[in-house]
């Protein structure tokens, strides 16, 4: 998947970058960092499923894997002041989930110690678990940082 | 319920979520348990005592954090030596119990 560029201009809104019917298109917006929005989120991905012409049959695993990602940046890049941008691309059978945070330190979820599904209820705790989640059910996930911005990408296959 | 002619579920379509005890004691939870529904959930969680049924048939999705929110209540739960069983989970709700390891902590019908 060619990635392009999430910037500022991103902020403006939702663009979609359209050539072959679902060859290559993206859609992407911004959101505040609230997990309160995670309504607006999942409105958002039902116009990304619509428009990138994506089965509904991979909707719960979408939503979880931007769910899990989106709720994290809230949660462990608390200083951050801007929004979040979430973009989904298309290529084919492939779909690209990406979540960008600016203005954060570096926190690199493929670094993230491994949970152990083995262990007894007394030794389970909340920390973890949704990244986990998201390496189960994504193909492949990828962290990039650079100069205070921060971009996760996730990539899951939608079709043969 | 999806508008006639769409496959897609928008935002005014999905059920909220809700969670209710009956008058048996069952726990029924319906609708999407996201991060922003956890509060609401174990408000209900917390008056949960001994033994119980939680029914997850019109549970149509959940995160690691309701998942977080049932395994605090399961955790209380046993330290009085009760437990918590799940029944009628789809098979995608099923799936996310696996992924987590946790259904070999649950009892699960």
């Amino acid at each position: 998947v060619n990635y392009r560029r999430l910037d500022q201009a991103a902020h403006r809104g939702l663009t979609n970058v359209g050539g072959d019917p679902y060859s290559v298109a993206t859609m992407e917006r911004p959101f505040p960092r609230d997990v309160n929005q995670l309504g607006e989120v999942f409105d958002f991905v039902t116009d990304c499923f619509q428009t990138l012409g994506v089965d509904e049959s991979h909707r719960m695993d979408v939503d979880l894997i931007i769910e899990e990602l989106f709720t994290n940046l809230v949660k462990y890049n608390a200083e951050g002041t801007q929004d979040i941008v979430i973009g989904l691309e298309r290529k084919d059978a492939m779909l690209a989930i990406e979540l960008t945070d600016f203005d954060v330190h570096e926190f690199d979820i493929t670094k993230a110690p491994p949970v152990d599904t083995n262990a007894p209820l007394s030794e389970r705790t909340p920390g973890g678990l949704g990244i986990h989640l998201v390496t189960q059910i994504a193909d492949h996930v990828f962290y990039e940082y650079d100069n205070g911005i921060s971009r996760i990408k996730v990539h899951k296959r939608i079709g043969p | 319920m999806a508008s006639a002619g769409s496959r897609y579920t928008s935002g005014s379509d999905r059920e909220p979520f809700a969670i209710e005890i009956g008058p048996d004691g069952v726990v029924s939870m319906k609708g999407r348990l996201d991060a922003s529904q956890v509060a609401k959930a174990e408000a209900t969680l917390s008056r949960v005592e001994g033994s119980v049924v939680a029914d997850l048939e019109g549970l149509a999705y959940i995160s690691s954090a309701g998942i977080g929110s049932l395994v605090k209540t399961l955790k209380r739960l046993q330290e009085s030596g009760d437990t918590m069983t799940l029944v009628n989970l789809s098979p995608s709700i099923r799936n996310i119990f696996h992924y987590a390891g946790l259904d070999q902590i649950f009892v699960i019908e």
